[in-house]
């Protein structure tokens, strides 16, 4: 299931952890990558923090390829327009006819990069290590209502149902002799057939769908209770609690100016 | 137990009545079978018996359907989920989407009812038991073939253990096997007392296991009545319900067939008639 | 036309092996039944005869020809097939239009898609549906939409997965006229069904399939009278072949006419 591929399975520790605690990490990181404007700060996160978790878990070839498809390009694009666009100047590095490169820029493009390293893989991490049923499971029994966890869960799961339906649809049309290969017509053509019994499939099903809803009570007013149990410990408490102290504390010092 | 008083049912925009009339008094733990041509409003009745009729798909409603003493179109659906489950005919449809394993899935109604962790439990694993779908238990019902999913979707209501449960065709996707499976399911759910309402086209499997069969045409109950003599009736042919194999041998056998005997629906029934033919 | 199906293997990009050495020969104008349990690999074999699944080992040849690299829309005009949910197809405005879709795709001239068509629609018993929304009919029917729009393709061989399910029993004779109708043209019809009684009506050969593999192949009677067989394929014998065991006859007996023709003797 493609929506559900950021999740690799696996029996480390990491993957154990509460997916509470694991979203706080996340967030944690994030906040203070955001909090502190100190330019070592986002590094420490990445080499203490990060990469140690993501090695512990042992997602690391996902991570760093899936972090270099999606950043590389982006990062590279940000050094480029702010080295060369920043406004204010600073110190000219290099000249390239009309163009010239700032000191000025290129920090803020460093600064940039490193807060959305964090920010990217901060939660890619979560994402890799956390199925995202546990994560819906977990949140729910924290006061999540449970609406929203359907609609995340169901959103996940359905997406990729319908896709296959969609292949479904091509397959059965080809066996009926539609051409899709040959030109912009005929592709434009091949919609109508590919299409329609998706969106009127998708209709017809609304009534049953909220039927099969109702009968699982899911309009319940009950106390509801869970089948899965997350596993949760003391030391992840504690160290939830740790971290909101250290976002807040990180928060703290930026707004009253003690770090700048 | 259903009592149904009158019940006649008109869809949203439409002019003509789908169900006309039907009167019938389910007692508990009777396993009923209803038959009847395409079109007929077997579908419809099974929704009025759930109360999604008109709760969810509107309608006019006229008449009265009561499942244990509640009027069902007056309940609110939340308070009559516990009393009856409906299995529908597209198992595709009937998975939540909330959860990412069978097991879940199973326990998903449960959840929403508050009903204690230890109780889902052994809940959950007797119904992956009885379905014998244990190996299924961890897989996403997304990732399932179509008679898989009619065993989940089943699975899904018999954990609710509801007093009455309607059922349309339930094992349509499935292998034969797989089929007599969920009959001998659905027999054993006297021994609860569980009343069983089956919408189904393979007569040869209601004539062995259920107590009563109804036959449903064209909105209006024809006939009622246990399943040999219903299934046996000459107006079934006419009426597109067609009869079993052993029924259409024995009118076929003519003379062969013992005169006086009543004709077979079952294959011991047939047996016994045949046994001495040759 | 003639298929052959030489040490099929099919594994899914997931890993699940579906098909492991399925070996079969079907002659033209051949009537071939495929039974088995939920999961046995049916639907991923017959959906190799079209080009919708790609062999991951051996290979199938229909007219001597090897199926590799051909395009299912090229294939579609020897191949004709049913797919199991008619709303994954369904699109047009009226039933005819979407009867007439196949035989317009594969550039059939007007005269020979009315001809088509309208045979296609009689044989269904849908002519009076001809100008309905398929959305307005009933599962039942779009089944039986779907069923027309692939007979009016005019193909040499026609499969279907699982055509009786939902239907009725005239819905079921319907199919079995259809069937009737395409033998008498000359066809080769491939079904998948569950309903072993339609098996034994329609069908002069079976073939039982388990875990991806062929488990038995030969006659209604052959295949059905091994009790391994019977169990391993998740299968009954039809009801008049349980009949006749029951009462100990040792002739070969699965309909109810020829039950009838032996009891007369």
């Amino acid at each position: 299931m493609a929506t559900l591929d950021f999740y690799q399975a696996g029996r480390s520790r990491v993957h154990g952890w509460n997916p509470v605690t694991k979203l706080s990490l996340s967030l944690t990181l994030v906040v203070t990558a955001f909090a502190l404007p100190v330019l070592w700060w986002p590094v420490a996160l990445l080499v203490l923090v990060l990469l140690p978790a993501v090695l512990a878990s042992g997602v690391q070839r996902r991570f760093l390829a899936t972090m270099s498809r999606f950043l590389l390009p982006v990062i590279l694009l940000l050094f480029v327009i702010q080295g060369l666009f920043y406004p204010g100047g600073g110190q000219v590095l290099l000249t390239l006819g009309p163009l010239s490169v700032h000191a000025d820029g290129l920090l803020f493009a460093a600064r940039t990069a490193l807060r959305l390293v964090v920010l990217t893989g901060s939660f890619l991490f979560l994402l890799l290590t956390t199925h995202p049923g546990d994560l819906m499971t977990a949140l729910v029994a924290r006061g999540l209502p449970p609406k929203i966890s359907y609609v995340v869960s169901a959103t996940l799961q359905i997406i990729p149902a319908f896709r296959q339906r969609a292949q479904g649809i091509l397959q059965a049309q080809r066996a009926r002799g539609l051409r899709t290969d040959t030109g912009l017509v005929s592709r434009v053509r091949a919609l109508v057939p590919l299409i329609s019994p998706l969106i009127l499939g998708a209709l017809s099903e609304v009534d049953e769908r909220s039927i099969a809803m109702e009968a699982r009570a899911f309009g319940s007013t009950a106390r509801r209770t869970s089948y899965t149990v997350i596993p949760d410990s003391t030391a992840q408490r504690l160290a939830r609690w740790l971290m909101l102290l250290a976002a807040l504390t990180a928060i703290a010092l930026t707004t009253t100016g003690v770090v700048s | 137990m259903i009592t149904v008083d009158k019940l006649g049912y008109t869809y949203p925009e439409t002019a003509r009545p789908v169900l006309r009339e039907i009167d019938l008094n389910v007692p508990s733990g009777q396993f009923l079978g209803v038959v009847g041509p395409s079109g007929a409003g077997k579908t419809t009745l099974a929704q009025a018996l759930a109360g999604y009729i008109p709760h969810v798909l509107g309608g006019e409603v006229t008449g009265r359907v009561e499942i244990g003493g509640l009027h069902v179109v007056d309940t609110p659906l939340p308070d009559l989920v516990t009393r009856v489950g409906m299995v529908s005919q597209n198992p595709f449809n009937q998975i939540s989407g909330a959860k990412f394993t069978v097991a879940e899935e199973l326990a998903f109604g449960l959840e929403n009812l508050g009903v204690p962790r230890q109780d889902m439990l052994i809940a959950v694993r007797e119904v992956l038991r009885r379905l014998r779908i244990e190996h299924l238990a961890e897989r996403s019902p997304y990732e399932l073939s179509g008679g898989q999913q009619q065993l989940v979707a089943l699975g899904a209501m018999l954990v609710m253990n509801p007093d009455v449960l309607v059922l349309d065709e339930p094992t349509s996707q499935l292998d034969p096997a797989g089929s007599r499976l969920v009959f001998e399911a659905l027999g054993e759910l006297r021994s609860r007392d569980i009343t069983v309402v089956l919408i189904e086209h393979k007569i040869e499997r209601l004539a062995e296991f259920a107590d009563r069969v109804v036959v449903l045409v064209d909105g209006e109950l024809r006939m009622d009545g246990p399943p040999g003599t219903v299934l046996a009736a000459p107006e079934l042919v006419e009426w597109g319900i067609g009869h079993t194999r052993f029924t259409t041998a024995a009118v076929r056998a003519g003379g062969r067939w013992p005169s006086g005997a009543a004709l077979p629906v079952t294959l011991d029934q047939a047996l016994a008639g045949f046994g001495g033919a040759r | 036309m003639s298929i052959q199906v030489e040490d099929l293997h099919y594994t899914y990009s997931s890993g699940t092996v579906a098909l492991q050495g399925v070996s079969l020969s079907i002659a033209d104008g051949e009537r071939v039944a495929i039974v088995g349990q939920n999961g046995a690999g049916k639907t991923t074999l017959v959906r190799h005869l079209n080009g919708i699944f790609r062999a991951t080992g051996g290979r199938v040849l229909v007219d001597g020809q090897d199926l590799a690299g051909r395009e299912i829309a090229e294939l579609a005009r020897t191949v004709g097939y049913v797919f199991q949910n008619p709303n994954e197809q369904l699109f047009a405005r009226t039933v005819r239009a979407e009867v007439e879709f196949g035989p317009r795709n594969l550039g059939y001239d007007r005269a020979r898609r009315d001809e088509l068509v309208d045979w296609a629609l009689t044989a269904t018993r849908l002519t009076e549906h001809a100008t309905s929304h398929p959305y307005h009919l009933s599962l039942a029917e779009r089944k039986r939409v779907a069923i027309a729009s692939v007979l009016a393709m005019d193909t040499p061989v026609v499969v279907f997965d699982e055509p009786t399910t939902g239907q009725d029993h005239a819905g079921v004779r319907d199919v079995s006229e259809v069937i009737a109708q395409l033998h008498a043209r000359g066809r080769t019809v491939i079904a998948i069904t569950h309903d072993m009684d339609f098996v034994a009506e329609n069908f002069d050969r079976v073939v039982a399939m388990a875990q991806g593999r062929v488990l038995a192949d030969g006659t209604v009677h052959e295949v059905f009278a091994d009790a391994e067989v019977v169990a391993g394929a998740a299968v009954e014998a039809p009801a008049m072949m349980r009949l006749a065991q029951g009462l100990g006859w040792t002739e070969s007996v699965t309909t109810v006419e020829r039950f009838v023709a032996v009891l007369a003797r």
